[in-house]
């Protein structure tokens, strides 16, 4: 479409305002970021050169394999592998640690239920440190389980920090999932941002009318967090009536059969071609967590007692 | 061609003890800017909804006459035929965004009408290219600014290249600058583009100008209709049914009520200007 002599003005004339507010409201050499679930990666990532399916994989991959591995070394190496990731996918990894007083509190509650209550049997091995007895067996598993949570946190971490929604739902529409099914996903995911989004308007709604949250008992913020309830669902249903007429008028179907014949075409698929190197990956994944899974469930190649460290203290205290 | 033919339409929602809108008859030409104008809850959102059927498909209530949409009726369509013919941007495009980026907002009408997918490529081009989202593509639609996203919400739409558009006061969430943004794409849609548009406004000084009909909605009926140099003729009955009429117009309308110009009168500030350039022309004594 062409536009007229006044509307080439006034669009010239406007984009050159908003470049303008643009320039001079951003610092000039600040890196484009894009926004992903839990973090942002720059616009421009070698991550981007994998299918989001192939970072999907890493996130069943990393995430789900530490089950298998009770070895804490190797859990401990996958966190640095999944850091490696992390870092060559230009991701701020500084921003992690905002998870370190979730990793130290889940040290210190599972150390701490691990020695009040430990189970003692006659054969462990006992020491004392600081005038409290451990026992070692006890005291590595903990060890262990807690090396293998890690790992499994950050595997979940790494991909919620680099892929955005809509990397997870063309994911799960390359693996052909019912075109139902990811448009639930998608509308989920939406309505928990607006749920988010609501909540935060109607606690700055409280505050602007003088309300101060430090000033009031726990119970009384507890109260007060119950009655934010009813404005957050009465939205809610509106939001879902909204929703469904606007579904409605865009011609949808739950069933995405087209009344026409014919299939119903996924565009945005087409922006994302599965190369080779994705199929590698996928298949060297795969590969690996079965083979891992194998060893462990057959042959117990990943259990604790293989780890070299606890052999190294078992020697000493035996 | 008629698009647009209502007759002695009625609607009721449920739980509700009056009728919305009661007897209302209108048609609307093919490829003509219609106007519906009125106060809030006098019927203008429920009119249109009935047209894009809606209602009766999405709502409970009571239906009373018939609507039909180039000969058929909307109650007897599926919602992927009505959305083939029938396009609806909402007051608030929040509300009518379903998917995580723009660039899917936009695409997902044309999958769910069944396009093969190189047409689906042609039209996205097509419509960012007359919306200016080019740079939008990427992101989500919840994070840009309330003119992009009605911008959004009309290239959504627009890219279904429906025979009807219906836009429900597609301006009431926007700044003055992007009012005018919206408006610049109306009168492009109107001038370059085979469209029959329906827009629902309370801005009149700038729809106006625009409009082939406007339809005045008071108290579920329709008020008054017409042509604008015909609609806007009593300007003090639109005052009393909430309405003023844009002020170019309603100077002109005095000047006719205490029978100094009776010429037809005009919506834009240029036509007046020349109507009453002419009037003081015609009324300064001649120089012998």
């Amino acid at each position: 479409m062409r536009f007229g002599k006044i509307s080439r003005a006034f669009y010239t004339q406007l984009l050159i305002d908003m470049e303008q507010t643009i320039q001079t409201s951003a610092p000039p050499k600040q890196r484009k970021m894009r926004r992903t679930l839990l973090g942002t990666v720059p616009v421009v990532s070698p991550l981007y050169a994998l299918h989001p399916v192939t970072r999907l994989f890493t996130l069943l991959f990393l995430g789900v394999v530490s089950l298998f591995i009770l070895t804490p070394e190797i859990n401990i190496l996958l966190i640095i592998l999944i850091f490696v990731y992390l870092k060559w996918a230009k991701v701020d990894i500084s921003g992690l640690r905002i998870y370190l007083p979730l990793t130290v509190t889940v040290a210190i509650f599972m150390f701490t239920v691990s020695t009040i209550f430990p189970g003692a049997k006659p054969e462990y091995h006992p020491f004392k440190l600081l005038g409290i007895t451990f026992y070692l067996e006890v005291f590595f598993f903990t060890f262990a389980s807690y090396w293998r949570l890690m790992a499994m946190l950050f595997g979940t971490i790494q991909y919620f920090s680099t892929n955005r929604e809509r990397d997870t739902l063309v994911a799960i529409r390359t693996l052909k999932a019912p075109f139902v099914v990811t448009y639930f996903f998608s509308l989920a995911l939406r309505s928990s941002g607006m749920f988010l989004e609501d909540m935060r308007t109607i606690r700055e709604a409280e505050r602007a009318r003088g309300l101060d949250e430090s000033s009031i008992s726990l119970r009384d913020r507890a109260k007060l967090y119950a009655m934010y309830m009813i404005p957050l669902f009465t939205l809610a249903i509106r939001r879902t009536d909204e929703i469904s007429n606007a579904l409605f008028a865009r011609g949808y179907t739950p069933s995405g059969k087209i009344e026409k014949g014919g299939k119903r075409g996924d565009y945005i698929l087409t922006l994302y071609p599965i190369r080779n190197i994705d199929i590698i990956l996928i298949t060297l994944m795969v590969i690996v967590f079965i083979a891992i899974a194998f060893l462990q469930i057959r042959y117990g190649i990943f259990s604790m007692e293989n780890s070299p460290l606890y052999q190294l203290l078992l020697s000493r205290l035996s | 061609m008629i698009a647009v033919s209502i007759e002695d339409l009625g609607w009721k929602y449920s739980g509700r003890k009056n009728f919305a809108i009661e007897h209302v008859n209108l048609e609307i030409e093919e490829d003509t800017f219609t106007s519906i104008l009125g106060p809030n809850e006098h019927g203008k959102t429920t009119l249109v909804s009935c047209i894009k059927g809606l209602i009766p498909q999405s709502f409970h209530g009571v239906w009373r006459g018939k609507v039909e949409v180039f000969g058929k009726d909307v109650r007897n369509q599926s919602a992927q035929a009505l959305a083939d013919e029938i396009g609806f941007v909402f007051a608030d495009p929040e509300a009518q965004f379903t998917s995580m980026t723009v660039e899917e907002e936009l695409v997902f009408g044309l999958e769910n009408i069944g396009l093969p997918l190189h047409e689906v490529k042609d039209r996205l081009d097509w419509v960012t290219d007359i919306a200016l989202i080019a740079d939008l593509l990427d992101k989500s639609p919840y994070e840009i600014s309330g003119g992009q996203k009605q911008r959004v919400a009309i290239a959504s739409v627009l890219a279904m290249k429906p025979r009807i558009m219906i836009l429900d006061e597609p301006t009431s969430m926007l700044d003055p600058l992007g009012k005018d943004f919206i408006f610049e794409i109306l009168t492009n849609l109107k001038k370059e583009h085979s469209l029959t548009l329906i827009v629902v406004e309370h801005n009149i000084e700038q729809v106006a100008p625009l409009s082939d009909q406007i339809v005045l909605m008071y108290d579920g009926n329709i008020a008054k209709a017409g042509p604008p140099a015909q609609f806007f003729e009593n300007s003090a009955f639109l005052y009393e049914h909430g309405i003023n009429a844009p002020q170019a117009t309603a100077f002109l309308d005095q000047l006719k009520s205490q029978n100094l110009y009776t010429g037809a009168l005009p919506t834009d500030l240029k036509d007046a200007i020349q109507a009453a350039t002419s009037l003081l022309k015609s009324k300064e004594p001649s120089e012998s």
